[in-house]
């Protein structure tokens, strides 16, 4: 079970991939909540990537079960500059309260909501794999 | 899942309770209609805003730091922010970005307001 998106960077285009995550992960069995937290994080992601990325942005969603213990693993991939992920701060509300920008949650949205997070970077691609299991916490 | 489009209700209760029902994708422009709506009710004397995502499923980090700032301009004006019907989701979102440290969550609309209008004053 595979889906693969080209998005382009037009307004609202990530709630398609969010689309295709209640889809996938309804599919696979996921309750409504974890579905949620992971329609959460593509959307973040996707965010991310049209904003730095150089352009359209990739999405490939599939369940797998290799494990034993199946899950949904989301990949989003953006041609942009590329970042060093061990640099990117997690954001604490003290950060931004008094500060002009409020911005800048994605990664730590992305990293609290999905069960298992990889960033590999480098100028020219950036690819976010991240994974949901169907079933476990809330 | 939610439409894009935003279906926001801006209401007055009592003893200086404002009332924002959100319903839809908060995004930046879903959580700037929220902000209009909240300068609105606090340019009318409420004190305290509860705002309502009985109907909001999906949001994004753009939208929420905008429900910051509005908690930031409440706490200038020793003002109240509260939410209520929360999804299990939107609530560790709001975790997560630090606004349940300064606002208050209800399970519901019935519950807040039996709460607020109770306390707050205007």
């Amino acid at each position: 079970m595979e889906v693969v998106l080209h998005l382009p960077v037009v307004p609202n285009v990530e709630l398609v991939a969010a689309k295709a995550v209640e889809a996938l992960g309804g599919a696979l069995g996921m309750s409504q909540t974890r579905v949620e937290a992971a329609c959460v994080a593509i959307v973040e992601a996707c965010l991310n990537a049209m904003e730095h990325g150089g352009g359209e942005v990739v999405v490939r969603l599939a369940g797998e079960n290799s494990s034993g213990r199946p899950r949904l693993v989301i990949e989003v991939e953006d041609h942009g500059g590329g970042f060093d992920p061990a640099k990117a701060p997690r954001k604490t509300v003290a950060q931004v309260l008094g500060c002009a920008s409020k911005r800048g949650w994605g990664l730590t949205l992305i990293r609290e909501l999905m069960d298992d997070v990889q960033i590999r970077s480098r100028p020219g691609q950036t690819l976010v794999r991240m994974c949901k299991y169907v079933e476990g916490g809330p | 899942m939610n439409e894009e489009q935003i279906h926001l209700t801006a209401d007055v209760l009592t003893n200086g309770v404002g009332l924002i029902t959100a319903a839809g994708y908060i995004n930046n422009e879903g959580g700037q209609a929220i902000a209009d709506a909240a300068g609105d009710l606090m340019e009318r004397g409420c004190g305290t805003l509860l705002i309502d995502l009985e109907g909001t499923r999906i949001i994004n980090s753009i939208g929420v730091s905008i429900l910051l700032e509005i908690m930031e301009k409440l706490l200038e004006e020793k003002g109240r922010l509260a939410f209520c019907s929360l999804t299990p989701t939107i609530s560790k979102t709001f975790e997560i970005m630090g606004l349940v440290q300064y606002a208050t969550i209800y399970s519901d609309q019935q519950a807040a307001r039996a709460d607020l209008e109770g306390h707050a004053s205007g």
